[in-house]
């Protein structure tokens, strides 16, 4: 029996290559965590209106014996919202685009499905096999390569024990897909999402629908925009596009305790960055696209049943994308007291199984906190006029995103000359006092420049009791 | 409308730092986050957990129901000796002013009284619960009781008839005497 459960143990560390599991286990957390997000979101509401929230249905829905009757504080709620979403009549008005109607949301999805693939959940993984490699052969190296899974490294030379019997040292990132373009890849992936509700508000064949989606366009476009420059903030210092690499290296302390993340050393850039997102995200303050007051539903006022479950899904998850890119990029992602590897030069390599499990754990709770901080904004702040979103962005977030990378690339090349491998202490001193005095200029010039043309303001018009130039009498 | 009742409100001018909109939104924050303080840790909402709590069990100054002025449901009273109080006189249905009371009068049984309702509908959902009724009435046959709590799967089951609204009359007479 025991060498039967070897055996499966060895065909598949041989066969299945971890990203796959990976793969597996990160989409099935993200979409489990979606439901839950959406409870969590109608409990920070009521919370901050002094209510409770959902808090009757248990896991038992009524039917399970023994926990029929646990309510559990609404913990089954998510389930029983995702039944009724399957079960109820999938309702498609007439007059909608066919396809484009079913596509739509399926975009969405999709999307944000593949994002997920370049985050980095728990660093770099070193672990050792033995394998077999026929004597006489040539290359040990290269035959070696051969017979481990994909995405496998080897490092150094495999050891030769007797025999055919090799002892392999590999490593692979404990991350679905290790590209060394990661942050590109997720600007870009990102950035469709708005093809879904552009789309579905087109498809819709509803004014409401296409004003709704209209606007996410704007909104995407204006707001793309600050949202690379913040990011480019970090890129231009680290000189690296692979999230995993980001990570690493803030993974070390300044002064000892200080965890030497880029939110300390530029707390402007991530304000940017954390504003940009919630627009990126179609949150309040900035969802105008699904604006009730105005457009019924915005977007998808059409949509019904799991169709509109998969606008909901596509919302919430890509709320999980950016928030984690958020903290992979500006919290040190999975970084956390214990969990670095024992080599100070590469922090995230490490042999234990458990700690690549804890740092993803350790990721994804400061992913929570993240998404906890979207919902309490959401719960805090009014919309924003649609002339106030584009001033927003036009008049205030481009320009001092601008002036961030400036100052940023600024310090970059006069303190040092080339892109950081690691922030030392003093050089994140300096960039937190450039940070402060980049704000503060701000302020300045901002107090100098006119003041915004006064739009949707009362308008005169002719006839009307405000008017200068009254009708003539009997007109 | 002259023109100097005209009062022009101008919206309030941002001041250099509501203009970052940031400390706002921090003060903001605040309030909220006190809000949800308040509920998850220290407990207090202002949630009725309905079915188990009731309005009309809290005192009114805790935002109970007042009992001695809220209309509800009607019922028909019954005299001393079990008979419906009703004389069939019309009277509420006449200043009905959602027209929902139904009455078909009959010679009355009874010595005491020339007429009694035979039938006696009143239509719940028609119903406005104005108290007309109840102040029309010369005999305080018709009463307005608290229960508040009425349901029903169809219209049909809506329409109270004479032996619901006796049945209504014996379910609250202990709570409220007439």
């Amino acid at each position: 029996m025991m060498q039967l459960i070897e055996k499966g143990i060895d065909w598949w560390t041989a066969n299945i290559p971890p990203w796959a599991v990976i793969a597996l286990i990160a989409h099935g957390t993200v979409m489990l965590t979606v439901a839950y997000l959406i409870l969590l979101e109608r409990k920070v509401a009521s919370w901050v209106q002094d209510r409770l929230g959902p808090n009757r249905v248990g896991l038992g829905f009524g039917i399970i014996p023994i926990i029929k009757n646990w309510k559990m504080n609404g913990l089954g709620q998510p389930l029983a919202d995702g039944l009724k979403f399957i079960v109820k009549e999938d309702y498609r008005p007439a007059g909608v685009d066919k396809i484009l109607f079913t596509v739509a949301p399926g975009f969405m999805v999709l999307v944000i499905v593949i994002s997920i693939a370049v985050l980095p959940w728990g660093g770099t993984r070193q672990t050792d096999r033995i394998i077999s490699i026929p004597p006489g052969t040539a290359n040990v190296h290269d035959q070696a390569r051969r017979q481990l899974a994909q995405g496998d490294e080897i490092v150094g030379q495999p050891v030769h024990l007797g025999g055919d019997q090799y002892r392999v040292t590999y490593q692979y990132p404990f991350q679905i897909a290790n590209l060394n373009i990661g942050v590109l890849y997720i600007l870009a992936v990102l950035s469709l999402a708005v093809y879904g509700v552009v789309i579905g508000g087109w498809a819709s064949n509803n004014k409401y629908s296409f004003l709704g989606g209209l606007r996410a366009t704007a909104n995407m476009i204006s707001y793309e925009i600050p949202l690379g420059l913040a990011v480019l903030c970090v890129i231009v210092l680290f000189g690296t596009l692979d999230l995993g690499q980001l990570v690493e290296k803030q993974c070390h302390n300044w002064a000892v305790i200080f965890p030497a993340w880029n939110v300390c050393s530029q707390p402007l850039a991530f304000i940017m960055f954390l504003v940009c997102i919630h627009a990126e995200a179609n949150r309040a303050p900035f969802d105008l696209a699904e604006a009730e007051q105005e457009l019924v539903g915005g977007y998808h006022t059409e949509y019904s049943a799991m169709r509109f479950a998969m606008f909901f899904l596509g919302e919430y998850a890509g709320m999980i994308t950016t928030s984690a890119i958020c903290v992979a990029l500006f919290f040190g992602g999975w970084d956390f007291p214990g969990l670095r590897g024992p080599d100070a030069l590469h922090p995230a390599v490490t042999t234990s199984l458990i700690v690549c499990i804890l740092r993803a754990v350790v990721f994804f709770a400061k992913t929570g906190l993240i998404i906890f901080l979207f919902m309490w904004v959401r719960w805090t702040l009014p919309r924003f006029r649609f002339d106030q979103l584009m001033m927003l962005a036009w008049r205030g977030l481009i320009p001092i995103s601008l002036a961030m990378l400036m100052m940023t690339a600024l310090v970059v090349f006069a303190f040092h000359g080339n892109t950081y491998n690691g922030l030392g202490g003093t050089a994140a001193l300096v960039l937190l006092i450039f940070n402060l005095c980049t704000a503060f200029l701000i302020m300045l010039i901002s107090s100098m420049i006119p003041p915004a043309p006064a739009t949707n303001r009362r308008v005169k018009v002719i006839g009307s009791r405000y008017a200068e130039t009254p009708l003539p009498a009997g007109g | 409308m002259k023109d100097s009742d005209v009062i022009i409100l101008e919206e309030p001018r941002l001041s250099r730092a509501d203009q970052f909109y940031l400390p706002q939104v921090l003060i903001g924050l605040g309030t909220t986050m006190k809000h949800m303080f308040n509920v998850v840790v220290r407990d207090k909402h202002r949630v009725l957990q309905y079915p188990e709590e009731r309005r009309e069990d809290l005192p009114v100054e805790k935002g109970g129901m007042l009992l001695k002025s809220y209309r509800g449901v009607h019922r028909l009273n019954k005299d001393e000796e079990g008979r419906v109080k009703c004389v069939a006189c019309f009277m509420c249905s006449t200043a009905c002013p959602a027209r929902c009371i139904h009455i078909e009068a009959a010679e009355s049984p009874w010595p005491d009284r020339e007429k009694y309702p035979a039938k006696f509908d009143i239509d719940e959902l028609r119903c406005i619960y104005c108290g007309m009724c109840e102040e029309a009435c010369p005999v305080d046959a018709i009463e307005l009781s608290h229960v508040y709590d009425i349901v029903g799967l169809t219209r049909q089951e809506m329409i109270f008839d004479k032996a619901k609204l006796l049945k209504i009359f014996d379910e609250t007479v202990k709570n409220e005497p007439m």
